[in-house]
């Protein structure tokens, strides 16, 4: 049993660019040597935690689709691994001024089926994307007015308001680029029959069962990939999926929870993996209404969590305390608002007096069934108790409750969930906090807070939008509009044969670095 | 209750009154079928959640959801959704996945041999050890043999499947690497693969049956072994071999097809766990999966798949009965 723990990435910061860089630190570091010459060839046997909801990334949904996805479709944009800094993809981008941002796109790509990844492709893809009637992905898009070819190689882009997040926006779903003639001939049936132009193709997809991929033998990345292919094994029970790579059957199950850590550990030749990601753990609040509508109640949630005991607790310590809805390592973290809430329950208690419930109150809350969301019940249930807060909890699947609490229904003062981050923080406060938007419950937000979202896509430059961000953090966390709890790790158990997979900040594996040796 | 064993067996499955029972059973299963289904149709749109909500993706608004529902005809009213369902359903078209759009009959083909398969090696294997238990137990009657054996089928039916076959993973799979620990392999194109695949599934699903089988078969033959006639027999000085092998068990045959009838009822739903232990991508994820995001074709296809094979089951144990027992076909 080897472990690779990536956790404490703000400290190995520097350890962690040279291990990217070249096979000098790892040596030191004692860590398997990534880096060396990666064999080319075999078929990778994943365990793949959900079956997708399409193979087509317009009409998809679901967040746990990408690891699949990005096997068969490259991206305009790609992004850093640990800090998820935009850089380019099969697509240069610049702004040549605030409401124009040109792609640059790489000569030579060619789909899958052969049709050639040019200016008309990203073109057709992009208006695809922002109109079609089955098009989930519409609102990412919003701020492109029109996508113009201006060249062979050359998409330029008018924008209706300056947005520095489509760079982001461009390495999600939006910038998988398929195959225009594929489409063209699919009509509406486009979400089993997948033609893009990722490093592997489309062979097989039966559903809650397999998918397979295959090489894809023009790909533009020279040397690339070297993985023959990859076969999905599709396995819901995280058990279940662990138990068939400890028996030899699949090389690598990922997205496990940190209470099987020990089981991985206790196997013979595996490898843990574990590293942070944007997956924030935390409850929403419905503050629209009574009695979250009082700042003092919110706050006095916040400050009756006990962030660390929670982590301890629930994630046997494979994650790190969230202090606001971005984990301390990521480019906009704000530490000035980190230390607002410490764990004080007689602070808790004098605010909720101070709100007029003396003698505490009693809140409804929503959460699922499954064994970890559980477990973190029970702990935010004991946890809001010590401070006068009585939870009467409701509980039931992921689809069921959580309609219940952001769709029209508006049940539960709170919702014990998780938000799975986005590549650009700006669509997380948007899509999080924003006036009517969906994972907002109360679908309310204070002006000054809609402003500043659309401020922080105006500069390109990192530094201001940072400055931005961290006014949009003061306001979320001074409101008390959220309580994070816990950015969960990422815990992956590959077999020793895998060599070179590197976790990302994301949480979604990519597959491309993998060989097997 | 013993048949006289000169009647002898009437092997003519399909004479005339039969094939008039299988026809009147055939048409009793068009109201079961359709019944079930607008029951299972009702309780999906009963209970909170909404496929709408899973089809809109992650980012949903709530304008999209509301698009949503309009492309996909889920805005109908309840009776005009379930009806063209039937109808379709009716001309052989079981629609296709809301979600993955992967067509219902598609995946029912390929999950149905995956669950039959272990169901039926579940039932093989609950008869052919449940049967010796029950033979044992019931000739000695309150002797250590029937100790033993009953108390092994009290523990049985109280070991849940799910527990005994994460046993069973750890101990063969895991420990020895003689079996594979999950997943399941097409019967037609690599059938050793399929069993092996299948056996300790079944081993675990079928527990709970040679429980059944050994305990049912043990009090109906102690019944008969104690009748009048079977003393009469004794007396007559025939072999207690040939009375328990050709006066015992064909009296307790029709018991037994009860009991065989039901437990293949019974695993049928079983599977719906056994199949998340292992991994097994057969009729109970299918069903649970589809349950869970309220995709209701596929929901509806698996209810019509199992009706029909349950109303199928029910008609060869009647018909099996009379073949076994003359008395009951009239």
């Amino acid at each position: 049993m080897k472990t690779i723990d990536l956790g404490k990435r703000t400290l190995r910061r520097r350890d962690m660019l040279a291990l990217m860089g070249g096979a000098a630190a790892t040596g030191a570091l004692g860590l398997p040597a990534w880096a060396q010459e990666a064999k080319k060839g075999g078929v990778l046997k994943v365990a793949a935690p959900a079956n997708p909801s399409s193979l087509d990334p317009a009409t998809g949904g679901a967040g746990s689709d990408h690891s699949i996805l990005w096997t068969m479709y490259d991206t305009l944009v790609e992004w850093d691994y640990e800090t998820l800094k935009p850089k380019p993809g099969m697509a240069k981008w610049s702004f040549p001024d605030p409401k124009t941002m040109v792609l640059d796109i790489s000569a030579g790509i060619k789909f899958h089926d052969g049709t050639p990844m040019d200016a008309e492709a990203v073109k057709f893809n992009l208006d695809r994307n922002r109109t079609d009637q089955r098009s989930n992905i519409k609102p990412d898009l919003s701020s492109v007015d029109s996508a113009e070819v201006t060249g062979p190689l050359q998409v330029t882009l008018k924008l209706k308001n300056p947005d520095t997040a489509l760079p982001a926006i461009l390495s999600d779903r939006a910038g998988m680029m398929v195959s225009p003639t594929n489409i063209k001939a699919l009509g509406n049936e486009t979400d089993r029959k997948p033609v893009g132009a990722g490093p592997w193709k489309f062979v097989r997809w039966n559903d809650n069962e397999i998918i397979v991929v295959t090489r894809h033998a023009d790909y533009w990345r020279p040397g690339r990939p070297y993985l023959d292919g990859i076969e999905f094994n599709i396995i819901t029970e995280n058990a279940t999926a662990l138990r068939s790579v400890v028996a030899g059957q699949n090389d690598m199950a990922f997205a496990l929870p940190a209470r099987l850590k020990p089981v991985i550990e206790r196997a013979k030749n595996l490898t843990t993996v574990s590293s942070p990601t944007l997956y924030c753990i935390q409850l929403y609040l419905n503050y629209a209404r009574a009695p979250l509508d009082n700042l003092k109640v919110r706050q006095a949630i916040n400050f009756a969590l006990d962030r660390d005991a929670f982590v301890k607790a629930t994630l046997s310590g494979l994650g790190e305390p969230a202090r606001m809805t971005l984990p301390s390592s990521h480019w906009a973290f704000n530490k000035d608002v980190a230390g607002m809430y410490p764990h004080n329950p007689e602070k808790a208690k004098q605010l909720l007096a101070e709100a007029g419930y003396k003698d505490g109150l009693e809140l409804t809350i929503g959460g699922y069934t499954d064994q970890d969301s559980v477990r973190r019940g029970e702990v935010i249930q004991d946890q809001l108790g010590k401070a006068g807060i009585r939870v009467k909890f409701t509980r039931g699947t992921i689809a069921e409750i959580s309609a219940q609490f952001f769709a029209t229904e508006k049940k539960f003062d709170l919702l014990v969930s998780a938000w799975t981050g986005r590549p650009d923080p700006s669509m997380t406060y948007g899509l999080g906090f924003d006036k009517d938007a969906y994972y907002n419950a109360g679908r309310t937000a204070d002006p000054e807070l809609s402003k500043l979202i659309k401020e922080s896509r105006v500069s390109e430059d990192l530094a201001k939008r940072a400055e931005v961000f961290a006014k949009i953090q003061r306001i979320t966390v001074e409101n008390a509009l959220s309580a994070p709890l816990a950015f969960q790790f990422e815990l992956d158990a590959l077999s020793e044969k895998v060599k070179g997979f590197k976790p990302n900040l994301l949480g979604k594996p990519k597959f491309e670095n993998i060989s097997l040796g | 209750m013993i048949a006289a064993p000169s009647s002898g067996v009437n092997l003519h499955m399909f004479n005339s009154a039969r094939l008039r029972i299988i026809g009147r059973r055939l048409l009793q299963a068009i109201p079961v079928i359709v019944l079930s289904t607008f029951i299972v149709f009702g309780l999906l749109k009963l209970v909170p959640g909404d496929v709408a909500v899973t089809l809109a993706g992650d980012n949903a608004s709530d304008q999209r959801i509301a698009e949503i529902r309009e492309l996909y005809g889920l805005n109908q009213p309840f009776f005009l959704q379930y009806g063209s369902w039937l109808w379709k359903a009716m001309h052989g078209d079981l629609s296709n996945s809301l979600i993955s759009n992967e067509s219902v009959l598609t995946s029912i083909q390929r999950c149905l041999p995956h669950t039959l398969l272990i169901v039926a090696l579940a039932l093989l294997t609950a008869l052919i050890i449940g049967i010796p238990l029950g033979i044992a137990a019931a000739t000695k009657p309150g002797s250590w043999i029937d100790s033993i054996v009953m108390a092994i089928a009290s523990l049985g039916v109280a070991v849940p499947n799910f527990w005994l076959g994460m046993l069973l993973v750890a101990f063969f799979s895991l420990q020895l690497n003689w079996l594979p620990a999950t997943g399941a392999a097409p019967l037609m194109k690599d059938p050793w693969a399929a069993l092996s695949h299948a056996i300790l599934p079944a081993l675990a699903l079928a527990s709970g049956g040679i429980a059944e089988v050994a305990r049912q078969l043990r009090s109906s033959l102690v019944e008969i072994l104690s009748s009048q006639q079977v003393r009469t027999l004794h007396a007559k000085g025939l072999p207690p071999s040939s009375i328990l092998w050709r006066h015992g068990l064909k009296n307790v045959s029709v018991n037994l097809l009860t009991v065989v009838s039901l437990l293949a009822n019974r695993m049928l739903a079983a599977t719906v766990v056994v199949e998340a232990v292992f991994a097994i991508p057969g009729m109970g994820g299918l069903i649970v999966n589809a349950a869970m995001h309220r995709d209701f074709p596929v929901v509806q296809g698996v209810v019509f798949a199992m009706v029909l094979i349950v109303v199928t089951l029910n008609l060869l144990t009647d018909i099996l009965y009379s073949v076994l027992d003359p008395r009951i076909s009239s």
